[in-house]
């Protein structure tokens, strides 16, 4: 019989691997997408992960100033999402086409 | 297995798979359905971890403004099937992969190598009236130690919600044509 307890005993562990892996798949989609929206998505999946983790040290140390981060966290990347989709709308205006490949030569 | 082991293994499995979704799936439509999925059971494991107030906001401005803002931007400019999804040339792309590859085995090896330390204090959590009670702690946190950072939220809100309007509606900034 195999040791078990990795499985039946959820912990403070497995909740950080979690937010690690969900931090490195945004990761690998802001570097490997060329879509702009997309990246924006994958940006969304690494401030959530980093969210898990804030919760989930303040519930394990029972602590409340982890879930004020996630807070404000969570407000600047709502914020973050509207200023990065005004400017995927602006220029989408003017190259009528939102894949990074376009944007590289911003500069007038 | 109790129903907490459960439970926390497929809200992780939905979260994972649907984050997976959302960076390799080339329509960004179904993008943007899958991170709503992913939110959904980010909000669940905050439920998992007693924080009530925090899996509520995360639904209604993420799963309800965010990836609203998202679907309409993307209807709004009709994409289809990327031509490109992903990144070109296969040297580089190796090498994005192997620095993701590194990173996650940096912090799972950090994760684990702390095991010990960050389990001895564990045991002092789940007192219930203590998690029953973490909406009216926030609120007092918020409030009062807080208080100057929620302001500063506001006004960026503030900011950010006239900066938008104007972004969109600029006619192309330097690249403009008259």
């Amino acid at each position: 019989m195999p040791n078990l307890d990795f499985l039946t005993e959820v912990g403070l562990t497995h909740y950080l691997i979690l937010s690690a892996v969900i931090f490195c798949i945004g990761m690998a989609g802001v570097l490997l997408r060329r879509n702009a929206i997309v990246i924006l998505m994958s940006i969304e999946l690494m401030l959530n992960g980093v969210n898990i983790t804030f919760v989930a040290f303040s519930s394990y140390l029972g602590k409340m100033e982890g879930q004020i981060m996630v807070f404000f966290v969570l407000t600047i990347a709502a914020a973050e999402a509207a200023v990065g989709l005004a400017l995927a709308v602006a220029i989408f205006k003017r190259f009528k086409e939102v894949n990074i490949r376009f944007f590289e030569n911003l500069k007038g | 297995m109790s129903t907490d082991a459960i439970l926390f293994w497929i809200l992780a499995f939905m979260t994972v798979s649907s984050a997976l979704t959302v960076v390799l799936i080339t329509n960004p439509i179904y993008c943007a359905l899958s991170l709503a999925l992913t939110m959904v059971g980010v909000s669940a494991l905050f439920v998992t971890l007693n924080a009530y107030f925090l899996a509520g906001v995360q639904m209604i401005v993420y799963a309800g403004a965010v990836l609203v803002l998202f679907v309409m931007v993307l209807m709004l400019f009709d994409l289809k099937h990327e031509l490109q999804a992903f990144t070109r040339g296969k040297m580089t792309g190796a090498l994005k992969l192997a620095s993701i590859g590194l990173l996650a085995g940096l912090i799972a090896g950090a994760i684990l190598m702390s095991n010990g330390i960050l389990l001895t204090k564990s045991e002092a959590f789940t007192s219930p009236d203590m998690a029953s009670d973490t909406t009216k702690q926030l609120g007092h946190l918020i409030f009062s130690q807080y208080l100057f950072g929620f302001e500063a939220l506001g006004v960026l809100l503030m900011v950010v919600a006239v900066g938008a309007v104007a972004l969109s509606r600029s006619k192309g900034g330097t690249h403009a044509k008259s």
